[in-house]
């Protein structure tokens, strides 16, 4: 690879250990996908932020960086975390599992990291423009900024995340050449998506075909909200690694689908009926007669909407004494949501609004083992997806409509 | 079980060699929500390696999926003494190729030969990575 000047001095450890470490797995990385030279990034959303993720050695790495004077260099924002970071002790999160949260959240303060703990940073005003090269972890959120916002990124781990964070550069491959960016697979959406659920059905459908291939998708109106694209994306990127899809007329490198596909045409084509989406997430809702426990709403991370939305749905109602309803959301979220009302609403009816953490990333076994939940009940197909592996628990998954009556009644159905 | 060995290239993409029985998924895998890190144990519902272990095996799938948390998640399952031995991918995906580069995991894709015709879940299987080598040294009489 050609380095520029600074890039070689990092390689050659003049700014010291952890520097140079940095720049060795870039390399590396750069090597295996033929890039030729690297280019700056301009923000780095920060995967392995949470130690259900990290871990102890994930925790210990991150912490050598911190001590070895790692800093970063560009704006980077912090992933979910295992609890939330103010209420964890009266939410009933365990406290060995928060004490290694704390280390974790402070080794990367410490080199400069914004705590923000959410998987929606773009909500919070991390927003690259078209066309800007950032370096971002959490597949969810690489989905949304190389789709919704046409910033370029690949899918980073851990590891290479905090090397671009403290090197401010990511090796030039993949997405962040044009001509790794154009379609590969038209998907003709021919039924209504009524719902920011049947957003994550399309995309748990679409994702298990494409893997890690590119979908233009067409048929999705230009009304479609923040909160369905990031849906669509989160399940993409689930059942799938699609890191990219464009969405003809919507997104902004598919003015078109033409124009998405670069003047090739798609590789394959899908057409997907209302049958499809109800067949293709028919398995993420194999929960069969099990009591309901816990009921997820916010995955990802719930927009300002979306806690209204429940709020409202609750007014007036309360939720069933055997189950408990968590609302997740980035603290700044929550705040506005207090000053609405909407975060009172939710509690008086029963409820949690949540920050900072999410079921994927919460230590999910021991709050299993804590408070006997038999089930989790969700309307989002990433989640859905990933409960049964981090939960040990069948799922019921559903609009959010159907999630909150089963909240108040106490049965799914 | 004296037989004569498949041997097939691959493209190193972190160096090393290990030797050990495959586990053969034709499912793309995540480690997040789908293994787990004390003991090596499959996780994902329905996946084809649900209840398998990957402790010392040469896992072998066609690419990575889902949660970019997956690297670290490799690195605990090293820490712990329960990571695959040696990963061998049709294509590598970012977040398998950085976990096993933190991880000093030896890891291979893009064979010559057909992936799955070629190696059997059982089979004893020889990863030399930096010579981008893969060698079927026996075939497994009976799977895990």
């Amino acid at each position: 690879m050609r380095l520029s000047q600074e890039e070689r001095q990092m390689l050659e450890g003049q700014r010291g250990p952890a520097f140079r470490k940095a720049m060795e797995i870039l390399c590396r990385l750069g090597e295996i996908y033929g890039a030729e030279r690297m280019v700056p990034v301009s923000s780095v959303h920060m995967p392995g932020s949470s130690v259900i993720v990290a871990g102890e050695a994930g925790t210990r790495f991150v912490e050598e960086t911190a001590a070895r004077g790692g800093v970063f260099g560009v704006y980077t924002t912090l992933n979910p975390a295992a609890g939330d970071l103010e209420r964890w002790s009266t939410l009933g999160f365990p406290p060995d599992v928060m004490a290694n949260q704390q280390r974790l959240t402070a080794a990367y303060r410490r080199m400069g990291a914004v705590a923000c703990h959410t998987c929606t940073p773009y909500l919070l005003g991390q927003l690259p423009r078209l066309g800007e090269h950032v370096a971002w972890g959490e597949s969810s959120a690489v989905a949304f900024a190389n789709s919704v916002l046409g910033a370029r990124t690949n899918r980073e781990g851990g590891p290479s995340a905090l090397a671009s964070a403290l090197t401010g550069c990511a090796p030039a491959y993949g997405l962040h050449l044009d001509e790794n960016r154009r379609g590969q697979v038209l998907v003709r959406v021919g039924c209504e998506l009524r719902t920011t659920t049947d957003y994550g059905r399309l995309g748990y459908l679409v994702g298990r075909e494409c893997q890690d291939r590119i979908p233009v998708f067409t048929g999705i109106p230009a009304s479609a909200t923040l909160d369905e694209l990031k849906m669509l994306g989160a399940a993409l990127a689930s059942s799938g690694s699609v890191a990219l899809f464009h969405v003809a007329g919507v997104t902004p490198e598919a003015l078109t689908a033409e124009a998405a596909f670069g003047g090739r045409g798609p590789e394959q084509s899908l057409d997907v009926t209302e049958s499809d989406l109800a067949a293709g997430s028919a398995s993420l809702n194999r929960a069969r007669g099990e009591p309901l426990g816990l009921v997820a709403i916010g995955c990802p991370h719930a927009s300002v909407q979306e806690i209204r939305e429940v709020a409202a749905r609750l007014k007036g109602s309360r939720l069933h004494d055997s189950l408990h309803l968590w609302v997740m959301t980035a603290g700044p979220t929550r705040q506005m949501a207090d000053r609405m009302g909407y975060t009172q609403a939710i509690t008086e009816a029963g409820g949690q609004v949540i920050c900072d953490t999410c079921p994927i990333l919460a230590p999910a076994r021991a709050l299993v083992e804590r408070f006997g939940y038999r089930s989790v009940a969700t309307n989002s197909a990433k989640l859905a997806h990933y409960a049964p592996g981090q939960w040990g628990l069948p799922v019921y998954f559903g609009d959010l409509e159907q999630c909150i009556r089963a909240a108040i009644s106490g049965n799914w159905g | 079980m004296a037989m004569a060995s498949t041997v097939f290239k691959a493209r190193k993409v972190v160096g090393g060699k290990a030797r050990g029985p495959a586990l053969v998924s034709r499912e793309p895998v995540c480690f997040l929500g789908g293994v787990d890190t004390k003991t090596g144990l499959f996780t994902e519902k329905d996946h084809p390696l649900e209840g398998s272990n990957i402790a010392g095996k040469v896992l072998v799938f066609p690419i990575g999926k889902g949660s970019t948390g997956g690297a670290y998640l490799l690195y605990e399952m090293v820490l712990n003494g329960v990571a695959p031995v040696a990963i061998v991918n049709l294509k590598a995906e970012p977040i398998t190729a950085v976990g096993c580069i933190v991880s000093e995991v030896p890891m291979v894709d893009q064979p010559d030969a057909d992936l799955f015709e070629a190696i059997q879940t059982g089979d004893l299987v020889e990863v030399d990575a930096d010579a981008g080598v893969v060698t079927v040294v026996g075939k497994g009489p009976d799977g895990i």
